[in-house]
């Protein structure tokens, strides 16, 4: 096990290499320049080369890499050019909000999706099927910014239940709607994905030996039928948490939610290279988190992978 | 006895109810609305938008600042004397003011935060509002170790000199880059300075919840008196519908209006009773690049563009009728501002006519013209409708967006023909659009983006913009804009409005709303006379 985590985390440092050298690349030669963004319509062209020359904007880029880099590798991600705060700290103090609503959503989306493919798969052909299959690619269709409008109109101005937007410290009743909202899109896929799972584990010879002996139809689904037919539904929920982890702009807009999402979308937009670039870097590292993690749970749910193997 | 209570009792006891109701309250927290983005500084020398001003302007003071009818008024200088000669303002500070780390405010701090704004490592986006003193340049360059034109006369006696006259000076003074800050507290967080400000304001920083929220809390030692509310929420929600939401429940005490709501709202007998609408300082224009083919030297071309855009329409239909559209350059009440001056009002036959005393009859032999504009969803219909009006005289050009910055990399390149680009008044006085916008010296990122330059023009401005005579100043500004309007460098759409919903219990807010307000961030309102009537 150990061996092979050493060899995953020694698989991820090139990557990782690659990431920062593309981002960089795209970032410093596309974005274009960083300074004129900060500066407002009025701006003094000899201010303007003043800070650049105190930024190092002014150096080759093959320069600016190899510096950023030498920075990066003592764990110093620089200062973001916007807030003049270290571009750790930035992004630090949004990964709480940014994993609460992650992992709430990632929740949502397990438990619609699996009750919905599953109860499909059962049903498969019936009324149900078709309802649970139309639900789900309402989920997968409808725009977020769509469903959060009609679910704070719904919930928090007509009902009252839940507040409106913002974050509130995290507090669970701020964390429902957006994470019904963002649950609902990975829910679709996760519903579809365990129906076809399961269809082609009903058809099994074992599912009919297990139904044979007269084991209950609850337990031929979830003890033969779910744990044989999810690894796909497991792939498709890691790279989705992933994809929940490095933010969900649409989300964090419409409710205010101060995420990774919305910070790396303004940062592009005032051309906060060092943020964008240490956001990046982040968003490698927990999709290749992601990914490993989701190796690791096919060996807990399948006898048959052995990771020492490999 | 019943009678007399009736006669004097009763009348008495009513006044003093209404009165009660009239009283200012202490307490409560007003709930702020940011708009879309989170501050990107709280320290002032780093402040280019108005959400930052928002906040900052709460937490700081300058020499003097401004009253709601933009005029300027004394804050920690208690009153000033200019020399003659127009170079020297002498100030004489309050000898009560403190920093909010109880440190008494001397002439030596406003010496280290002018010399601290202007100072190359400080990397100060707003150099040039004190860049006119005396050695800035110099000091600024690195060439002097101070800047000439700052003298401590005495520990409440601040002495400014400029290089030459400049009458705008004091309403630079009461910009927020042009804050007291204290030396300590500076050289203590450097760069996180915005993290932990420290003023002289009415409110003190409490916390910063980045993207959500920042609050302050009164400063009950605020040498103008303590604010009557207890504290401000400063409230980060993007999405404009969003806001709309929260202040209909309740929970901003104003919000800016989303579009295409305004209509909807002056016809809602609730809302609009809510409503605080005025005009602002401020202009929308599309520019032609006069540097470029095809309006480079075609005066006749660029009028008749004028004359095709239908400007009352946009204001009325795409814009809900908030704004007024333009007739000149400068906005209703500024100084120089002609009621008279007409502009360019829609008429195709003029412009077809004008279009082919240009050598482009029917459109016939025009180059390909891009008009170019930033993202955003007025500036995309505002774009389309003038795409769709130069067609009904035969001109067809094609639409392209960019960001915000991406844009704005392009025009100072030169490189864009036709351009949207407003401007809002940095500081109420003609000179920060007549001399900024469209003096030969400004060509390029400096404002001049339209790339005009007559000498003529250059002359009167000059001449105006060191006047000490108002009148005169005046006049000579009024001379330059009709010359400008002439040449027709732009296509003058409208000027900008301010319109915001206010919840009925809030007091003393929408009297203070002033030209140079934008919604919803509302910089320029003092919130220290702010109270909450609930």
């Amino acid at each position: 096990m150990s061996r092979y985590l050493a060899g995953r985390i020694g698989q991820a440092i090139p990557v990782l290499f690659g990431v920062t050298l593309i981002t960089f690349l795209l970032t410093h030669i596309a974005l274009g320049d960083p300074v004129r963004a900060m500066m407002g319509q009025r701006a003094d062209p000899e201010v303007m080369a003043r800070i650049r020359t105190e930024y190092g904007l002014d150096k080759p880029v093959w320069d600016r890499y190899t510096l950023y880099m030498a920075k990066v590798l003592v764990g110093d991600l620089g200062y973001s050019y916007r807030q003049d705060r270290p571009v750790t700290d930035v992004v630090a103090e949004r990964l709480p909000a940014t994993v609460r609503l992650a992992v709430a959503a990632m929740l949502v989306a397990m438990v619609l999706g699996l009750a919905a493919g599953t109860v499909a798969a059962m049903r498969h052909n019936t009324l149900w099927d078709l309802c649970m299959m139309i639900l789900s690619l309402l989920g997968i269709s409808t725009p977020v910014f769509w469903l959060g409008m009609m679910l704070i109109l719904f919930f928090a101005v007509w009902l009252g239940w839940f507040p409106i937007s913002g974050y509130g410290d995290g507090a669970f009743r701020h964390l429902v709607l957006p994470a019904l909202t963002l649950g609902a899109l990975q829910a679709g896929y996760i519903a579809r994905m365990t129906r076809s799972a399961l269809l082609e584990v009903l058809r099994q010879e074992y599912i009919r030996t297990a139904r044979a002996k007269g084991l209950r139809e609850g337990v031929v689904i979830l003890k033969h039928g779910l744990r044989n037919g999810i690894l796909p539904v497991l792939t498709l929920a890691g790279i989705g948490l992933g994809d929940l982890l490095v933010g969900a702009p649409l989300t964090e807009t419409v409710f205010g939610w101060p995420g990774l999402g919305r910070l790396l979308v303004a940062a592009v937009g005032n051309r906060d290279l060092p943020v964008v670039m240490g956001a990046t870097l982040l968003f490698a590292l927990i999709y290749l988190g992601a990914n490993l993690l989701v190796d690791l749970g096919y060996a807990l749910v399948d006898p048959r992978v052995r990771l020492l193997k490999r | 006895m019943k009678r007399c209570f009736l006669l004097v009792g009763l009348p008495l006891l009513a006044t003093a109810l209404i009165g009660a109701g009239n009283l200012p309250r202490r307490g409560g927290a007003y709930h702020y609305t940011l708009g879309p983005s989170d501050p990107p500084s709280l320290d002032p020398v780093h402040i280019t938008d108005t959400v930052s001003h928002a906040v900052v302007s709460e937490l700081f003071d300058g020499l003097v600042a401004f009253d709601h009818t933009l005029k300027i008024r004394p804050a920690i200088a208690r009153r000033w004397v200019i020399s003659t000669d127009g170079r020297t303002y002498t100030f004489e500070l309050r000898p009560d003011v403190k920093f909010h780390n109880g440190r008494t405010v001397t002439a030596d701090d406003f010496r280290f935060s002018f010399e601290h704004l202007l100072n190359p490592e400080t990397r100060s986006e707003r150099t040039w509002i004190l860049e006119k003193l005396l050695g800035a340049r110099k000091f600024m360059a690195g060439k002097a170790t101070s800047v000439r034109g700052i003298h401590v006369r005495g520990p409440h006696t601040l002495e400014l000199t400029l290089e030459r006259p400049f009458v705008p000076f004091l309403a630079l003074l009461a910009y927020p880059a042009a804050s007291v800050v204290p030396r300590e507290a500076v050289k203590r967080w450097g760069r996180q300075f915005s993290s932990h400000p420290i003023g002289t304001g009415p409110f003190r920083f409490r916390e910063w919840h980045h993207d959500d929220r920042v609050v302050v809390e009164a400063n009950r030692d605020y040498f103008q008196g303590s604010p009557y509310l207890d504290q401000i929420v400063f409230r980060v929600i993007p999405d404009a519908m969003t806001r709309f939401q929260e202040f209909k429940a309740g929970n901003l005490d104003h919000t800016d209006i989303p579009t295409g709501l305004f209509r909807v709202i002056q016809n809602d007998p609730s809302l609009s009773s809510m409503l605080a609408a005025r005009s602002s300082m401020g202009i929308n224009a599309i520019q032609f690049n006069l540097e470029k083919s095809p309006f480079r030297g075609n005066r006749r071309l660029r009028q008749a563009f004028n004359y095709a855009v239908d400007k009352t329409a946009i204001a009325q239909v795409i814009l809900e009728g908030r704004v007024l559209p333009a007739r000149s350059v400068l906005p209703p009440g500024l100084l120089g501002h002609d009621p008279k001056l007409h502009g360019y009002p829609h008429d195709k036959e003029k412009a077809r006519r004008l279009l082919a005393e240009a050598g482009y009859e029917g459109g016939r032999g025009l180059p390909a013209v891009t008009l170019y504009y930033n993202t955003g969803l007025v500036n995309r219909k505002i774009a389309e409708f003038v795409q769709g009006t130069l067609r009904d005289i035969g001109v067809m050009i094609a639409l392209r967006e960019l960001d915000w910055p991406a844009y704005l990399n392009l025009l100072d390149r030169g490189e864009a023909q036709l351009f949207r680009l407003g401007w809002l008044a940095d500081y109420p006085d003609p000179e920060n659009f007549l001399t900024v916008l469209f003096h030969s010296r400004n060509v390029g990122s400096k404002g001049n983006l339209s790339r005009y330059a007559n000498p003529r023009v250059d002359a009167l401005l000059d001449r105006a913009d060191e006047s000490l005579d108002t009148s005169e100043r005046a006049r000579l500004y009024h001379e330059a804009e009709k010359i400008i309007l002439a040449d027709a460098p732009w296509i003058f759409l409208h000027y900008y409005s301010t319109d915001v919903l206010i919840q009925p219990w809030v007091k003393g807010l929408r009297e203070q709303i002033s030209a140079m307000d934008s919604a919803p961030t509302l910089g320029m309102v003092r919130m220290r006379t702010v109270w909450l009537d609930k």
